[in-house]
Formats: structure tokens, C-alpha cells, sequence
């Protein structure tokens, strides 16, 4: 009885910030700093259009934040393309050894393919007035100005509360190793997600690979997006997703899917997400508003009603869900992530197989 | 007993007779041809005998046993017949001895009796050097070999053949006419043969049965068939021949422009009134002299002529008449357009019809 | 006197003259046609040949590609992988395809349009889209057929699982079997009853003679089908990567996919897809030792009627067989996507309070690529349709009337990008083409030019066969009274053609329209088609918008068949009048 009430509640709620929050954005005209408005202007003349590569969301929020940019500047329109990173980034490259530049601006959730591509030259230095206002956490990933921090996300473990009891739960990451979850735990592949690749490597410094082969022994289904996870415990087809993204499992939640989350006591995955602009971008003006937009109260109140991280100190996080100050955090350093995750990559494929 | 034995045969689809009451018997090593002109019914009443058609009434039974009947009927493959197709029907993926082979091998006989039965028939059609070869490397007349090869190795009690020269040309065909007879002589196959080739009938049967619209006119050797046709059609359709129509009159029967008398059809007493007569071409003489012998004989006028080289083709007209007449003559007997000649009858040879 | 000889010398030298000018023309004839084809099908092929020998970056020869690719034992294990699909999918369509077949082409099964009908059905389903159908079907814990083997017997897991080598094999099968199902049936159909019945009378009954008659005689239907159905399945990438990889397992085309993660190693994709290629070519070498000197067609030209062989009680027998395949490729699959596209979360089963209509609104309103994707997709296929088709009608016409030399030549190179899988010619087309100067990357031309290729065969087998059963004295008849060849081949050859040429369009549009092997690589951002975006909606496993834009798919690529047999007036699956 009381579980359904509160999940009505959180729905109740949740609705109300999806719909009223939408409508309190549209009226409110939040105020165009004259910053923003000379970019409008500018963006206008340059065609009005804006291609945004996305990994750090799902494809509904992706959707939801590129329609409230329209709706905030009239005349402007954003194509959304929603993949995993490594998707992502491998259309970037393509781009760009054809020297046929598509993507004006990339958010990618593997912070080693934003060290890469700057190495490369393959952005626009842009330092966006909101990126001083963002918490004290996201800030100075990148001196330089390529890259900016506009997501963050937790990963933890999920599990669905219809076919696991709460007191059965893992509790921590070394809970996943008991035989009992043979056949029943979810993952994502590295090879294809951001998050994923960041989890993995986090997990790889925490425990050491034995982890993974250990983990390979308990024969988890292999997605591919950190999403995945999600499905397949929505679906019944596992009990447990191992890598369990917050974000989208609190909105399944949300959905009416008989789902929870465990923040283990050794620590949350913390993912951070940069954007960048393409350099060669055919609308430099739109790319530079949106990276404004981006690192922007409006967005962090999307990026909250969709159950991720806020990273703005003004919006605070979603009733009935942890924020990741509320939680013990581990996470990688920038150095860490460019180098390992293609290295954990080709381990996890030579432990998994694929 | 008869071998084979067709009582009542009819067979109708929706409101169309295709075939008509047939009665038909065979003797045991007889050779029986069906004539008659496309769309008579002589492939309906063969396809009934095979089995591949049921009949809507009568029965045919073969020594005494019924095997078709408007209640039911004996599958084709359990007849013990054989039958030769328009197409030859040889299976092109096979050779020419695996063709002759297959109906042996479904007698169960043993491989090296097959070998030596296919081996002894091959060399009785002249193909035994051919034997691996396939249908696509063969000519017309030698695949109709292997056809007939393929049908009588397995010592049918009958025999079918549906028009099987009709695809080859004219030299091909008078040689097969005997080879088919020759087989048939050398095995004591009896044979229903299906065609609308008079000469072929002629040749290879011992009885002819003349169809039409579905019914027997007339079932005889060739010869009497020839010779004393009983109806007009069959009249017709074996050779070329000229009706005329005659009143009796006292002791003459007079025709248009002549009269011949009674008396000279002493062999063959014409009722009173009416008669209807045919007379072949070759049957009366044309001179250009008046004859002298005992026959009668009438002036006539040459109306038209044709040189065929082996004979002249006539047409004249009784001086006193105006129904044109066919007439045969030798080479020799040259009478131009016009003149005027002497027509010899050969009452005996005079068929009544009607 | 003067005058004549001066007339004749002028007959000769015009004659003389008009010939050297056709010669002219027939040989820049020939040029074109050839530029044409080498540039769709040679450039690619040889850059994929030549990238695979050189180094990334520098270009020099190295035969390090071949190195990488095949020293690694997991790729290897990819390659014996893919085999074994092939083998597994190529065997079990002609199961389902052959018996169909044979049932609907000589015998009185009842309920033939029906079968058939299912048949086009499963025809137009894409591959990876029945995969994710059986996904809901067959999941090991969630699939709804296991839920209901669980609830029957009371075990506590399924019994199906999907994610496995043989539910690979059964999903691609269930979609490819049609093609088995087309070629023997109009194989078949040519078969004369006097066939059977020569065998009949000599003592065969029904199945003896099917099995040593009637199938021998269309071996080679039977076997054209194994090799496609092979071909296919070996070159298959949407549904390999959505079984597949949960099941642990990779093949040729996925393995392909990871040499394009960053960085872009076209060069050791090149290498790796070499023996794709060859394993092309020797099928169809095989199939010409296998046929050999036997003749199948029937000898005499005159092939006699067909005729349906009564089958008694057997005929609900095989009905029941047909209606079983149908269940496994398009009922159970189709119920569940039809469910998943209008359920709220598709988990949840089927509940009245779990239906929604808010899958489509979503992708018809609020996604801002869905409407422009989907237009893409149905533009891009009927602009491919009309190039292919255009062009081997034009190559089919030419090597027919025999009006170049060499025409073999050109017939040869319409039908080699059969022996190219899809997979494989797109990164050709992309080494050849994405990068300048043509800088072809990501706009429709490489999309539409790709896909030309890729459908070349097909549209150029149809275009030749149906000019052929045009007697060429259609046209002369023209000429001689006074017409050019252009004006009888307006007004005489393409009305005579209409019916055979829609036919074909749609034998190419419908494929294009779910085509992602190849599709996967040459799309930008702007000229993503459905078949990509499914693919990308199923990484983040939102099954139910996922499932809707199937059903949008499905819906509108039957519409315009339909629309367009109707206008056709006949079976395009090359059925004859039966």
C-alpha cells in the first residue's frame, strides 16, 4: 500500500514538473543576458539551424532539451541525434577525416575522446559566460576553453523489486560476484557507451580486473548502451543491472516499472559529460548559444526532472531521489579516463568475448 | 477376355461433353488408334484410361478388373501401364539410362538386372552408345527413343501413346511410324494410340477408331475404314473424297448432270429414295477419249487443274450438272482447262454413306 | 553515265561513312555505359582491395591490414562464426521456403493467397525488426513465449532463448526464406505436368515423385536460393548485433563495425572483409560445378499444362506447415511489436490500462527527426528504384540487341556487386567516395549511389528477362516503316515492358527500404533513414517507439506495394498466373 503512494506521489510530482515546470519555462522568458541576445541574433542570420550529437541522455531528454532551446529563441531549430558515445564520436571522426563537418556542437559522456579531439584540433575555443556559475565541481575540466562540463550522471545498482526483495539486494559492487545472480545481471559494453567505459574503469582502480573476470563468471547479458540495463530489467529479463544509470532507471520509475536503485556504500559512479563546439561548425553562432544553454538554469531544471545530476547550485535535485552530494562518490581523473578506458575496453573484450 | 475394355465412357465438365458414351474393346496385343481432329476428345478418353482423369460414367476395366469408374478409380502408378507423352516428358536432369532405369528401380529389381534390362532395350531402339548422355544433348527423334525405351522396359500391360510425333518433322516422322510399329510387333505390347494424323493411324495400327465430338463414328481395320466409311465424317477425314448426293429412280440413280445405273451397284443395293455416296479421287478414271470398257461413264468439263508431279489433281464438271468433282489422273494424262473428257465410275468403289 | 557512277560512289562512300559513325557511336556507347558501372562498382571494389594492402595514413604497401585482422583469434572465431550462420540460415529457409513452395506452385493446398500473402509479409519485414520481435518473444526470462511456457509448466526459466547462435539462425531465416520461397516457386511453375505423370505411370505415387522428379528438376531454383539466403546472412548487421552481442558472440559484420570505432581503421576493415568476398565468389563458382552438364528446362520448349496434384487429407497437413512458418516469421512476431508500439512500457503485458497511442504521437510529433527520416527513407528507395532500374533497362537493352561489342562485359558487371556484401561495398563506396574530392560523405548522393549499386543485380535480372520475352520484331516492325529506334522504343518496347518494369521497381524499392548493412555507414546526420534509426533506438532498448516506428515502416512499405501491384495487375513476387 504505501510503496504504491509514494510511487504516486513521486509520479504526481514528477508530472507536475514535467508539465508545470515546461509551462513556468515558456512564460517565465527567462532573461536573455544581452550576451545571449547578440548570439540570437547572429544565430538567426547564420540559418537558424543547429545539429547536436548527444550521448549524455536518453533520447526523450535529448528531445526535451533541444525543443525548449526552440522554444526560448523563436526561428532557431536543433536536430537532435541522440547515440552512445563511441557511436558519437566515431561519426565526429568521419566527419572529420572527409572534412565534412555535420555536428556543430558534441556532447559526448567519455571524457578521453574530448582530451583526444582537442589534441587534434578538432574544436572551437569558446568559454561561455554561465560556465563560472556552474557548482564548484563541474568547473576547469579544461583551462583552455575546448571543453566544458554540461551533464553529470551516477551509476549505480538497480534491481527489480518484483523479482528481488529489498533485504536480498546487493548491497555493493562485490555483492554482483555472488553466484545467486548467475544469469541475472545486466550490463552495458564499453565498447559502445560512455558511461560504461567510465564505470568499468572506476571499478578496474577500485577492484583490480580480477573483478571482471570474476564478474564474466556469473554470464551477465551484454547490451550495448548503459540504458540497456534498464530494459532488461523493465522486461524482466535480468533481476539486477549491474551498471545502472540513475537517470534513466528513476524514470522508468517514473513510468510505473517495479524498479529501485542501491547507491553502494563503497562508492556511486560519478560520470561527468563536457560539450563542446565543432571547429569547421557551420553555425557557430547557434553552437556558442547552446553551449550557453547548455551550463544554464533552464537546462539543469530538465536535466533534474529527468533524474540527472544538476549542475547548477540554484536547482536542486528531484524529491525522492539522492543528488550526488548526498552520496559517496568515486570516480576517475581526466588523465585516467584518456588513457584507460580504451585499455579497459580491449580487456573487457577479451574477458567477455565480445 | 478382353485386355481392355471402355463401356459408357463419358466424361463432362460443367455443361460440356467432352467425351460421349464411348465403347471400345481391346484384344489382348492389339493396336488401336483414336483419330480424330483436335478438341474430338481422343486425349480426355486416353487420359481416362491412364487414370489422370476419372470418368463421370461407364467403366473401363482391363481383364475383367474395373479401374475406373464414376465411383472411384485405381491411382495411374498402380495400372501397370505405361505411356508415351507429346513431350516425351524425359527428365532432363537424368540420363538416358537413368531415365529407361527408373521404372525398375521402382519394381524393386535387382541393380544388375536393371543394368541388363535397361541395356537389352536400349540396343532394340538403336541408343545403347547414348546411354550417358542427357536429354539436352539429344536430338528429337532419339529422344523419343529413350521415351519409348522408358515405357515398354517395364512390360506394360498397356501401352499409351498421346500424339508423340507430332513434334518431329516429316522425314522423322515416317521413320518413327515404324519404329513404333516395330517395337509394338517385337514386345506384343497392346497400344492405344492417340492422333490426328490419318497417315500415321494407317500405318502403325490394326484398328482405327474415328472420333468426333467426343463419340466413335466408326471403329475398323484401315482398309475397311478406307474403303466402306459409314459416315461422312469418317468419309472425310481418312483421305480426300467427293459426296454425291443421288435420288433413285426406277432402276437409275441420278446425281446432278448424270445418272448411273442401279444395276451396276449390284454388289451394294442402294435403298429407294435419297443416298448420299463417296467417292474418291482415284477412284474413277478421267480420259480425254471415250472409254471403251463396261463402266459408266459421263462427259465432263475440266474446270481446274494442279501438276503435283507424282499425279495431276482434277476438278471437273458433268457437262450437264454444276457440282464439281475431284479426280486423280496419272502424269501422263494432260487435258488443259476447258476441254471436254470422259469420267469412268467404279460403282463398287462408291461408298454409300447415307 | 557520269552521273551513275557519281551516284555510286556516293552510295558507297554514305555507306561507308554511316558505318564508321555507328561504329563511333556504339563505341562511346559502350564507354559510357562502362564509366558508369566502373565508377559505381569497380572504384569501390578495387579502393576496398587497394586500402586493404596499404598502410593508415601513409599509403605505402604493407601487408600488416591482413595481419591485424586475421592474427587476433577472437576475429578468426568471428569469421567461423559467420560460416556457421550462413550455413545454419541457408538450410533452414530452404525448409521453410521449398515445402511452400512446392505446396502453393502443383498442389491444391487451400488457402494459397493467404500463405502467400503472409509470405510478402515476411518479405517486407527487415531482418534486425523481426529480431527485436522475437526478443519480446523469446527473451529467456521476459520473452512472452517463455512467460507462458513458465505459467504452463510451472518451471522457474524459459525454455527458448533467443540470445543464442540457433535463435540468430531462426530469426535471420524467418525473414529470408521468401527469396527461397520466389525462386522455387517460379521454378516450379514452369514444370510440366507430363513431368509427374511420365513418373506417375510408371509406378511413382506423390512424394517419391517430388523428391526425385520434381525438386531435381529445379535444383537450380534450390540452389540460387541456399546461395542468396547464405549471402545474406553472412552480410546481415542489424540483427547479428542485437542477438548476437548480448549472447556473447560476434560475426564478420559486427567485427567489421569495430574497425570503424575511433580511431577509423578503414584499411584493416578492408583486409578483414576479403574473405567475405571470396567466399562469394566461390558459392557461385559451386553452384556451376554442382549443375554441370545437366539440362533442367524442359527439353522440348513445349511444356505441357500444370496441373494440381490432389493431396487428399494431406493438403490441411501442409497448410498446417505453411501456417506454422507463418506463425514463426510474421504472426507471433508482429503481435508482439503491434503490442510493444501501443503499450505504455511493453513489461507490462497486455492490459487495457497499458495502451497508448503516445509511441506514435511522440515519433510524428515531438521527435524532430522521425517525420524527416521516414520521408527520407521512401524517397531515397523510390529514387533508387528509378536509377537502377533506368539504368540496367538501358545496359539490358544494349547487350540484347546486341548493339555494342563486348556486351557481355557490361551484363557481367551489373550482376558482380551481387558477389559484394553490403557491408563490404559500403566501406568500399566510403573509401572511394566520402572523403574530396567527390567529398560525397553524408549527403543522399552516396546513400542513393550505394544502394544503386547494391540493387544493380536484381534490377538488371528482372530488366533482361523481361526484354527478352520481347520478340525484337516488335521494333523492327517500326523501323521499317519509317520509325527510329528511339521511337519504337518509346512507343512499342516500355508499354510492352510497364508491367514487367513496375515489377521490378518494386522487387528494389522494397529491399532499399530495409536495408542497414550498408545504410549504417554511408548515413549523416541529415539523411538518416529508418532502418539506422531503429538501429539507434534499440541501444537505449525504447522498445515501444522503437515498435511504432516498425508498424509505420511496415504499414507504408505494404501500402505502396500494394498500391503499386494493383496497378500492375499481377504478383510481382513473379508469380505466374496460377
Amino acid at each position: 500500500m504505501f510503496p504504491v503512494r509514494r510511487r504516486n506521489f513521486i509520479l504526481g510530482s514528477s508530472a507536475f514538473l514535467l508539465f508545470g515546470g515546461k509551462n513556468a519555462l515558456a512564460q517565465s522568458a527567462t532573461a536573455i543576458t544581452p550576451h545571449e541576445k547578440e548570439l540570437y541574433e547572429a544565430a538567426k542570420k547564420e540559418g537558424g539551424e543547429l545539429t547536436w550529437y548527444t550521448a549524455q541522455s536518453d533520447d526523450i531528454t535529448a528531445q526535451v532539451l533541444g525543443r525548449s532551446f526552440e522554444q526560448l529563441y523563436p526561428g532557431l531549430k536543433v536536430n537532435v541525434l541522440r547515440t552512445t558515445a563511441q557511436v558519437a564520436y566515431q561519426r565526429v571522426t568521419q566527419e572529420i577525416k572527409a572534412s565534412a563537418i555535420q555536428c556543430d556542437v558534441l556532447s559526448s559522456t567519455d571524457l578521453g575522446h574530448s582530451v583526444a579531439l582537442k589534441a587534434n584540433g578538432a574544436f572551437e575555443k569558446y568559454v561561455p559566460e554561465n560556465s563560472s556559475k556552474v557548482l564548484d565541481v563541474y568547473k576547469n575540466y579544461d583551462p583552455d576553453g575546448y571543453y566544458f562540463v554540461t551533464s553529470a550522471g551516477m551509476i549505480g545498482i538497480g534491481y527489480n523489486t518484483s523479482k528481488v526483495k529489498e533485504a536480498d539486494a546487493p548491497k555493493d559492487w562485490t555483492d554482483l560476484l555472488d553466484p545467486k545472480w548467475n544469469n541475472n545481471i545486466a550490463l552495458g559494453h564499453p565498447g559502445f557507451s560512455g558511461y560504461v567505459g567510465t564505470w568499468a574503469l572506476t571499478l578496474r582502480n577500485q577492484y583490480g580486473w580480477d573483478f571482471f573476470e570474476k564478474l564474466a563468471k556469473n554470464n551477465p547479458r551484454v547490451g550495448r548502451s548503459i540504458n540497456d540495463t534498464v530494459t532488461m530489467l523493465n522486461a524482466g529479463e535480468s533481476a539486477i543491472a549491474g551498471s545502472g544509470p540513475v537517470g534513466t532507471l528513476m524514470e522508468s520509475v517514473q513510468k510505473g516499472n517495479p524498479l529501485a536503485m542501491i547507491y553502494p556504500a563503497e562508492g556511486t559512479v560519478l560520470i561527468i559529460a563536457p560539450s563542446s563546439i565543432m571547429k569547421g561548425s557551420k553555425h557557430p553562432s547557434a553552437a556558442r548559444l547552446f553551449m550557453e544553454f547548455l551550463l544554464s538554469e533552464a537546462a539543469s531544471r530538465i536535466w533534474v526532472e529527468h533524474f540527472n545530476e544538476t549542475i547548477r547550485p540554484e536547482v536542486a535535485a528531484p524529491a525522492g531521489a539522492k543528488s550526488a552530494k548526498d552520496v559517496k562518490i568515486i570516480r576517475p581523473t581526466v588523465e585516467q579516463i584518456t588513457k584507460g578506458i580504451p585499455e579497459v575496453i580491449k580487456q573487457w573484450r577479451e574477458t567477455f568475448g565480445v | 477376355m478382353s485386355r481392355l475394355r471402355l463401356t459408357g465412357v463419358s466424361k463432362r465438365y460443367g455443361n460440356f461433353t467432352a467425351v460421349d458414351h464411348i465403347d471400345l474393346e481391346l484384344q489382348s496385343g492389339e493396336f488401336v488408334s483414336l483419330l480424330g481432329p483436335s478438341g474430338c476428345g481422343k486425349t480426355t478418353t486416353l487420359r481416362m484410361i491412364a487414370g489422370f482423369v476419372d470418368p463421370t460414367l461407364g467403366t473401363i476395366e482391363m481383364d475383367g478388373q474395373i479401374l475406373s469408374s464414376p465411383a472411384g478409380s485405381v491411382p495411374p502408378d498402380r495400372r501397370q501401364m505405361s505411356m508415351i507423352f507429346q513431350s516425351y516428358a524425359i527428365w532432363p536432369n537424368m540420363t538416358v539410362e537413368q531415365n529407361v532405369a527408373f521404372g525398375l528401380e521402382l519394381r524393386k529389381l535387382a541393380k544388375a538386372e536393371v543394368r541388363r534390362r535397361v541395356g537389352e532395350m536400349l540396343e532394340v531402339v538403336h541408343m545403347n552408345h547414348l546411354a550417358d548422355r542427357y536429354p539436352a544433348e539429344l536430338s528429337g527423334g532419339q529422344q523419343q527413343r529413350v521415351a519409348l525405351a522408358r515405357a515398354i522396359v517395364i512390360r506394360p500391360a498397356v501401352l499409351l501413346l498421346d500424339e508423340p510425333l507430332s513434334n518431329l518433322d516429316a522425314t522423322l516422322r515416317e521413320e518413327m511410324r515404324f519404329e513404333i510399329r516395330r517395337l509394338h510387333d517385337e514386345f506384343h505390347v497392346t497400344t492405344v494410340y492417340v492422333t490426328h494424323d490419318q497417315a500415321e493411324a494407317m500405318v502403325t495400327s490394326d484398328r482405327i477408331a474415328v472420333m468426333n465430338h467426343g463419340r466413335i463414328e466408326q471403329v475398323d481395320h484401315p482398309r475397311s475404314l478406307y474403303n466402306q466409311p459409314k459416315t461422312r465424317f469418317v468419309a472425310g477425314f481418312i483421305g480426300r473424297t467427293n459426296f454425291i448426293e443421288g435420288v433413285t429412280e426406277g432402276n437409275q440413280i441420278s446425281f446432278d448432270g448424270f445418272a448411273l445405273p442401279r444395276a451396276a451397284f449390284e454388289h451394294d443395293m442402294p435403298p429407294a429414295g435419297k443416298a448420299v455416296f463417296s467417292v474418291r479421287p482415284h477412284s474413277m478414271r478421267l480420259s480425254d477419249s471415250p472409254p471403251a470398257g463396261g463402266s459408266p461413264s459421263v462427259g465432263v468439263v475440266v474446270v481446274e487443274r494442279a501438276f503435283l508431279g507424282e499425279h495431276w489433281d482434277y476438278v471437273v464438271r458433268p457437262r450437264e450438272g454444276a457440282s464439281p468433282l475431284r479426280v486423280m489422273a496419272s502424269p501422263m494424262d494432260d487435258i488443259p482447262v476447258g476441254a471436254s473428257a470422259w469420267l469412268e465410275f467404279e460403282p463398287r468403289q462408291m461408298a454409300l454413306i447415307a | 553515265m557520269t552521273d551513275n557512277s557519281l551516284d555510286l560512289r556516293a552510295i558507297q562512300f554514305s555507306g561507308l561513312a554511316s558505318r564508321v559513325r555507328r561504329l563511333d557511336a556504339s563505341m562511346l556507347l559502350w564507354l559510357l555505359l562502362i564509366a558508369v558501372l566502373g565508377f559505381l562498382i569497380l572504384n569501390p571494389v578495387l579502393r576496398l582491395i587497394v586500402s586493404s594492402l596499404q598502410e593508415t595514413d601513409t599509403g605505402r604497401f604493407t601487408l600488416a591490414n591482413y595481419r591485424t585482422a586475421y592474427g587476433n583469434i577472437r576475429h578468426l572465431q568471428s569469421l567461423l562464426n559467420s560460416l556457421e550462420l550462413g550455413v545454419g540460415v541457408a538450410l533452414l529457409a530452404t525448409c521453410f521456403g521449398v515445402p511452400i513452395a512446392w505446396a502453393i506452385s502443383r498442389t491444391d493446398m487451400p488457402g494459397k493467397a493467404f500463405v502467400r500473402l503472409m509470405v510478402f509479409a515476411a518479405f517486407v519485414t527487415p531482418p534486425y525488426l523481426g529480431a527485436i520481435g522475437w526478443i519480446l518473444l523469446a527473451g529467456p526470462n521476459s520473452g512472452w513465449l517463455n512467460k507462458v511456457w513458465m505459467a504452463m509448466t510451472g518451471a522457474t526459466h524459459g525454455v527458448f532463448n533467443i540470445y543464442s547462435m540457433t535463435g540468430l539462425i531462426l530469426v535471420i531465416a524467418v525473414t529470408s526464406f521468401p527469396y527461397a520461397f520466389v525462386f522455387t516457386s517460379s521454378a516450379l511453375d514452369l514444370v510440366s505436368s507430363e513431368m509427374e505423370d511420365a513418373a506417375n505411370i510408371l509406378g511413382a505415387r506423390t512424394l517419391r515423385t517430388t523428391l526425385r522428379i520434381t525438386l531435381p528438376l529445379v535444383t537450380p531454383a534450390i540452389i540460387g536460393g541456399i546461395i542468396i539466403s547464405f549471402l545474406e546472412a553472412i552480410a546481415l548487421f542489424g540483427a547479428p548485433a542485437l542477438i548476437a552481442l548480448p549472447a556473447r558472440f560476434n560475426v564478420v559484420s559486427t567485427q567489421l563495425w569495430q574497425f570503424f570505432e575511433y580511431p577509423v581503421r578503414v584499411e584493416e576493415a578492408a583486409a578483414y572483409s576479403m574473405p567475405l568476398l571470396a567466399i562469394t565468389v566461390l558459392m557461385f563458382w559451386l553452384q556451376r560445378r554442382i549443375l554441370g552438364r545437366r539440362g533442367y528446362t524442359s527439353v522440348t520448349g513445349k511444356g505441357g499444362e500444370r496441373r494440381m496434384i490432389a493431396l487428399g487429407p494431406w493438403r490441411w497437413v501442409m497448410l498446417g506447415y505453411a501456417l506454422i512458418v507463418c506463425a514463426l516469421s510474421v504472426f507471433l512476431p508482429m503481435l508482439v511489436l503491434l503490442q510493444a508500439a501501443f503499450a505504455k512500457a511493453w513489461g507490462r503485458g497486455f492490459s487495457l490500462d497499458n495502451l497508448t497511442l503516445h509511441n506514435f504521437y511522440y515519433l510524428l510529433v515531438e521527435q524532430t527527426q522521425a517525420k524527416q527520416t521516414i520521408l527520407n527513407t521512401f524517397v531515397y528507395s523510390g529514387v533508387t528504384a528509378f536509377a537502377a532500374i533506368s539504368l540496367s533497362l538501358a545496359i539490358a537493352y544494349v547487350v540484347n540487341r546486341k548493339l555494342v561489342p563486348f556486351g557481355n562485359v557490361l551484363a557481367f558487371l551489373c550482376v558482380a556487386p551481387f558477389v559484394v556484401p553490403g557491408i563490404v561495398l559500403a566501406i568500399g563506396f566510403y573509401a572511394a567516395y566520402a572523403p574530396p574530392p567527390l567529398a560525397l560523405y553524408g549527403t543522399a548522393t552516396i546513400l542513393i549511389l550505394g544502394f544503386t549499386t547494391r540493387f544493380l543485380p536484381i534490377a538488371y535480372t528482372s530488366s533482361a528477362a523481361g526484354l527478352r520475352s520481347i520478340n525484337p520484331e516488335m521494333e523492327e516492325a517500326v523501323r521499317i516503316l519509317g520509325g527510329s529506334r528511339l521511337l519504337a522504343i518509346r512507343k512499342v518496347l516500355i508499354p510492352l515492358l510497364k508491367k514487367s518494369l513496375a515489377g521490378a521497381w518494386i522487387l528494389v524499392f522494397i529491399p532499399a527500404t530495409r536495408e542497414l548493412s550498408s545504410a549504417i555507414f554511408l548515413v549523416g546526420p541529415n539523411t538518416r533513414v529508418i532502418s539506422v534509426m531503429l538501429f539507434d533506438l534499440s541501444e537505449e532498448g525504447n522498445f515501444e517507439v522503437l515498435s511504432a516506428l516498425g508498424v509505420i515502416l511496415l504499414v507504408a512499405t505494404v501500402a505502396i506495394a500494394a498500391i503499386g501491384s494493383r496497378m500492375i495487375g499481377r504478383d510481382f513476387m513473379l508469380r505466374r498466373n496460377s
